[in-house]
């Protein structure tokens, strides 16, 4: 995924999780009882107005073939509509995947390597001409180009051939496992069981291109909306974005998207404390303003907190993420089991949830999976530590593991201020072990170092602060990428930390993938991740919680456990 | 003068060159794979192999300089997939982070810039030389002591310790200020002012200590002068003696230090922007650095360095043309 | 910076202050150099004796204290004023609740000592430069004033983030940062020693030197070197607290000093959003900055006239490029 690119100093505050996840869309959860209690939220929405989106990320790459989002993303679903999508309601409801272009979310075969998608009657793009299966399946197979890169690695890992396809416009060949049999159907082979197909076909990579429209790297200045919403202004790469009603959207076949303004402005490139302040203030057309990515960071939320008028225009969302320590076992000491338990003892979630933003922005974690229903979300707590950890108890252990006088080791962390993977949260824990007599050397490394030391085998430390966060709110994209071994990427980024490679795990792993039952498939994903957290390959430290502003006007805030923000596509100003 | 001029351009010249090559190794042996950056931390290796075929990233140093150099003053093509699209000379590249080309990107940053600098300018200026011109009004008593202790306080001080007070007090406690907000001039250019305001005074504050020095200091070395003696025994005001006479001489060095000023500005005033998020050229060049993006990191350090150079080399014009005794090297 | 401003600011060629006892006895004279002697003393104290001090206070710089915040609002100090009290004697830190005073006393070594390494380098390098560039023959000359024309030009930033991305990690960090301060710093000494040096090469005694057959190492040992120590030195002594600024401006940035070594550069940079919510913390390291800038070159204002009575208005300090770090 391309990197936010707020820069400013106040890069703590916005725009972290996306690190992971990526992409100027996906982020932000939201739970929705703060958002509408009584706040300015309440009240009959109606058409009309404009609504203006404040963001410190430009809409980069405003492509779909280019955009890394989970679930269509947020400003970018206005305009691009996919197979499937997320069921646009609030907190756990909004975790559903439900249809968009297609009638259904899909038609598996027996074992569900085979997924047929029929496409609604009248759909249009923008200039009135019909949306065919062609297209989408066009609109996939650029997305192989190599210039057009930066989408999810799902559709190359799971299409029949999608591994050595090199798109379109190197000799013109397509990808034989996209069929389609007439302009209304289409279907994809897949090399193995794949229950989660309709997660995956909510991202803008299933978006219709029609192949006369496309334009290359230039199509993203003008893509050719199959949504709500057409492209008017594109300035500066996507830094100012203007939407306007596109006349041959049709309600009638998109349940999901309310559309409510007649325009949609989308300002980028400000600076996280110039947005929430403007948020707080409301003035003038900021009254009618929303941001999809600027969190409160701790010092706002403090005066936030202090003010019950401005309060109650914050919405609260959780996205699927985890912060956590992760170890590799190839490096000593911490091969040895005991050695990562006594860790896992040590830790002082408290001191790590308050330099992560305190108890309003973080919640502490002792499971992997995120706390959330759809993720399959089991409770357990392996190495029970209590609130401020038990060093006791970590001595004890590293004892037996024949370290009776301590040990020194190195814990690895980016330099960058996310409240995440940052300094902060690593001197915290550097104080907690210090009192179970473990001696921690900091090494920090930037940005980009970073990524490129702890994801690659070859570089990767035994010990560093990491964080993973959802393509789409199951265990499959969340699970699967960090403890399966055949996901052990031996050249490139690598996000298998501990290189588990356990027969038993990657079998259970292929059970649940052929579940085309998504809620018993949850269920056994979250057994899962109790059975593999007993291994302390990880401690769990925090999943943080999104706050964000949004202006007096704002009406039907809708925030779903899928993205954590509010639906922009739900917003009504009037 | 003229040879000195052509010589200057061609020390302009190398010093450009030299200075993108230097950026040039210094992020070619950084770490931090720019391929798989640009591609997205879930690529493929297979994935990551074309991107870097296509970025040219593969290529050895020396091509890609060879190329960059090319682009610089012959222009260049990239392909988009369906089509070519071809960056005019002088061409600096395509961002790795945006694909935007890199010389569109700075132009479309240079306006903040401007603003912040040229507003800042007309601050300190009239702070500083105003500072210096009432320091040796009343020059021998308390005034001149109270202002010099001032001046030196305003040299002592960053920029970003300013600011951050003025927000305390400005914004917090006060409320008279935004938090700025760039607002171009093109759209509201009340609201362009009433914002940067903040800014401007940080950057005044801090930058006008200098000119205050530097007037007092050449006022006063002319007053002692003996053509001055000359006008006060024939009677003329002390107040025509130092706004006609020793003000002009003190002119001179105090706009060739302005020249050299607001050539770093353009530079953009890393600090600055960052404190007030100001989009300028400075934060620009955090951003990119920060994201190992070669071309824009390497067409900001040219065009401020141009700026730069330029600015020195006006300076050293002024102040030639101004004092016959410096000899131009 | 324009070297025709420098020659002309650092003075025309005088011959040295007339030794030691004299520049004393005129230091002393001026009453703001000795204030700021003394709290330049007593921060240099707090320095060295950091340890100690945040021993008496029973604080350690690093040690969270979580119970100290208020977690639910964001983790802002409990109490009033920062959480200033008996055992925190300038409040704690929100978020993590770690001990201000503790912070800035440690922070200080910091600061001093990377801007004291940072100034002896440039000293060093400036003064090879600049005797290289005066001494040597046309060509030499002109090589070096180009290469002082491209560190000029080169924003600290870049290098800074250049040489961390280089330099392995476990190299110490205030080392590192005062090497590239010192190795993009060393301009101005060099313009000056430059031009003092094509100054004092025509002057008759250092002509006839060069006459009797001396070679340039000697001539530079004998002749210059001597007649160079005032305006070094006094450029020097202002180097310093600038040097101090560019620190704090890299750690603002964040290219500077890494957690959990404190510095107040990096103390500003995290306390700058809580200038509404906390303000003491950013109140304490943005004065203690701007005290020990304000000493430190009242201070080298005091040494500069004390060395050079007659050229008080000469020099110009402190260039408001160095403030901007880069820019």
């Amino acid at each position: 995924m391309r990197q936010p690119s707020v820069i400013s100093r106040r890069v703590a505050a916005a725009a972290v999780v996306l690190v992971v996840v990526g992409g100027a869309a996906a982020c932000g959860p939201a739970d929705s009882k703060d958002a509408d209690g009584d706040s300015g939220a309440a009240g009959k929405p109606h058409k009309g107005g404009t609504l203006t989106v404040l963001n410190s990320s430009p809409q980069e790459d405003f492509d779909p073939a280019r955009l890394y989002t989970s679930g269509g993303g947020n400003v970018p679903s206005l305009v691009f509509r996919t197979l499937t999508t997320r069921n646009r309601e609030d907190g756990a409801a909004g975790a559903k995947v439900v249809p968009d272009l297609a009638t259904d979310l899909g038609t598996p075969s027996k074992d569900a390597t085979v997924w047929t998608y029929t496409l609604k009657d009248g759909l249009k793009y923008e200039d009135g001409s019909a949306i065919t299966s062609a297209d989408i399946k066009y609109g996939i197979e650029r997305s192989f180009a190599a210039e057009l890169s930066g989408g999810a690695p799902y559709l190359r890992d799971w299409l029949v051939g999608g591994a050595d396809y090199e798109g379109p416009y190197k000799g013109g060949k397509g990808l034989d496992s996209i069929e389609t049999p007439d302009a209304k159907t289409i279907v994809f082979h897949l090399v193995k069981p794949e229950g989660e197909f309709p997660y995956l076909a909510t991202q803008t990579q299933t978006t219709p291109v029609p192949k006369a429209k496309d334009t290359g790297t230039k199509y993203e200045e003008h893509p050719l909306s199959s949504g709500p919403y057409k492209v008017v202004e594109n300035e500066g790469d996507g830094e100012r974005l203007v939407l306007e009603r596109n006349p041959h959207w049709s309600q009638a076949t998109d349940e999901e998207r309310k559309a409510y303004p007649d325009r949609i402005d989308v300002r980028s490139g400000l600076d996280s404390a110039v947005i929430n302040q403007r948020l707080s203030a409301s003035q003038g057309t900021d009254a009618a303003a929303v941001t999809t990515d600027t969190n409160l960071g701790p010092a706002e939320l403090a005066k936030v907190a202090g003010d019950k008028k401005l309060s109650a225009r914050v919405g609260t969302g959780h996205f699927g993420y985890t912060n956590y320590i992760a170890f590799n076992p190839k490096v000593k000491p911490f091969d040895d089991p005991k050695v990562r338990q006594a860790i896992s003892y040590a830790v002082d979630r408290s001191s790590v949830v308050n330099a992560a933003g305190g108890s309003a922005l973080a919640e502490p974690a002792t499971t992997f999976l995120p706390n959330q229903k759809s993720f399959g979300y089991t409770p357990y707590d392996a190495f029970p530590a209590g609130r401020t950890g038990d060093p006791a108890k970590a001595k004890e252990l590293l004892k037996e593991a024949g370290y009776p006088n301590g040990l020194t080791v190195t814990l690895t962390h980016n330099n960058e201020k996310n409240f995440a993977t940052s300094p902060e949260i690593a001197t915290a824990l550097q104080e907690a072990l210090k009192k179970a007599g473990i001696t921690v050397k900091l090494q920090g490394l930037e940005d980009n170092a970073y990524s490129d030391t702890v994801y690659n085998i070859k570089s990767e430390p035994g010990f560093f602060l990491g964080g993973w966060g959802a393509d789409w709110p199951s265990g499959g994209p969340f699970f699967a990428p960090v403890f399966d071994g055949r996901q052990i990427v031996k050249s490139g980024y690598n996000f298998n930390s501990a290189q588990l490679d356990d027969p038993a795990v990657n079998k259970e792993i292929d059970e649940i993938n052929k579940l085309t039952d998504l809620s018993a498939a949850a269920e056994r994903w979250g057994a899962l991740d109790k059975k593999v957290g007993e291994q302390a390959l990880t401690v769990p430290l925090f999943h943080p919680v999104y706050k964000r502003l949004y202006g007096k006007s704002v009406k039907n805030v809708v925030i779903s456990d899928w993205t954590g923000v509010l639906d922009i596509s739900q917003v009504a100003v009037k | 003068m003229s040879s000195f001029l052509l010589r200057r351009l061609g020390g302009a010249v190398f010093v450009l060159l030299a200075l993108s090559i230097v950026v040039y190794v210094t992020f070619y042996v950084a770490p931090g794979d720019v391929a798989q950056i640009a591609c997205g931390p879930r690529c493929s290796p297979v994935q990551v192999a074309q991107v870097r075929e296509q970025l040219h990233l593969g290529d050895p140093l020396y091509t890609q300089y060879a190329h960059f150099v090319q682009g610089l003053f012959a222009g260049r093509d990239y392909s988009t997939g369906t089509g070519v699209l071809h960056c005019q000379a002088p061409c600096l590249g395509l961002s790795y982070q945006s694909d935007q080309q890199v010389t569109q990107l700075i132009l479309a940053k240079l306006p903040a810039t401007a603003s912040l600098a040229a507003g800042a300018f007309v601050l300190w200026m009239l702070l500083g030389v105003g500072t210096g011109l009432l320091s040796v009004w009343r020059r021998g008593r308390a005034t001149e002591r109270v202002l010099t202790g001032i001046t030196l306080a305003g040299m002592a001080t960053p920029v970003f310790v300013i600011g951050l007070l003025l927000i305390i007090v400005l914004v917090t406690a006060l409320q008279i200020l935004p938090f700025p907000d760039y607002v171009p001039l093109t759209d509201d250019p009340e609201q362009w002012a009433w914002n940067l305001l903040l800014p401007w005074i940080s950057l005044a504050l801090v930058s006008a200590a200098p000119y205050a020095r530097m007037t007092r200091a050449s006022m006063l070395e002319t007053l002692a002068e003996d053509h001055v003696r000359t006008f006060r025994a024939y009677g003329v005001g002390e107040r025509t003696i130092i706004g006609r006479h020793a003000l002009r001489g003190a002119l001179a060095p105090v706009i060739a230090l302005g020249a050299l000023d607001i050539g770093s500005m353009f530079g953009g005033a890393v600090l600055t922007e960052s404190l007030f998020g100001i989009p300028g050229v400075g934060r620009e060049l955090v951003d990119a650095v920060k994201h190992v993006d070669l071309p824009v990191v390497v067409g900001l350090v040219l065009v401020t360095g141009f700026f730069v150079v330029l600015a020195n080399a006006v300076a050293d014009i002024l102040q030639a043309a101004a004092d016959r005794r410096v000899v131009l090297a | 910076m324009a070297e025709a401003l420098l020659v002309k600011e650092a003075g025309s060629v005088t011959v040295p202050a007339s030794g030691a006892r004299p520049f004393w006895r005129r230091l002393r004279r001026r009453r703001s150099a000795l204030v700021a002697a003394v709290v330049v003393a007593l921060l240099v104290l707090v320095a060295l004796a950091a340890p100690l001090l945040s021993g008496i206070e029973g604080q350690n710089p690093t040690a969270y204290h979580p119970d100290l915040v208020d977690s639910a609002t964001g983790g802002v100090p409990l109490g009033s004023f920062g959480g200033i009290s008996g055992d925190h004697w300038l409040g704690v830190e929100p978020l993590t609740g770690r001990d201000l005073f503790a912070r800035v006393a440690y922070g200080a070594r910091v600061s001093l000592g990377v801007a004291l390494g940072a100034t002896l380098l440039q000293v060093v390098i400036g003064v090879g430069i600049g005797l290289s560039a005066g001494l040597g023959n046309r060509f030499v000359d002109q090589a070096l004033s180009r290469l002082t024309d491209v560190v000029v030009a080169l924003p600290v930033m870049v290098i800074a983030l250049g040489a961390l991305a280089v330099v392995p990690a476990g190299f110490p960090r205030p080392v590192l940062i005062a090497l590239i301060v010192g190795l993009v710093g060393w301009s101005g000494i060099s313009k000056i020693v430059r031009a003092q040096t094509l100054a004092l090469k025509s002057l008759d005694h250092v002509a006839a030197a060069r006459l009797s057959g001396w070679g340039p190492w000697q001539i530079a040992r004998r002749e210059l070197l001597p007649a160079l120590a005032a305006p070094v030195i006094t450029y020097a002594v202002l180097l310093f607290p600038s040097n101090i600024v560019v620190e704090a401006a890299l750690s603002f940035l964040g290219v500077g000093i890494k957690p959990p070594t404190p510095s107040w550069g990096q103390m500003l940079s995290d306390a700058d959003t809580w200038y509404q919510a906390a303000p003491t913390y950013l109140l304490v390291p943005a004065l203690l900055l701007f005290v020990t800038v304000l000493a430190l070159t009242v201070l080298g204002e005091g040494v500069r006239t004390a060395l050079d009575p007659r050229a008080e208005s000469r020099l110009r300090i402190g260039t408001r490029s160095k403030k901007e770090a880069g820019a």
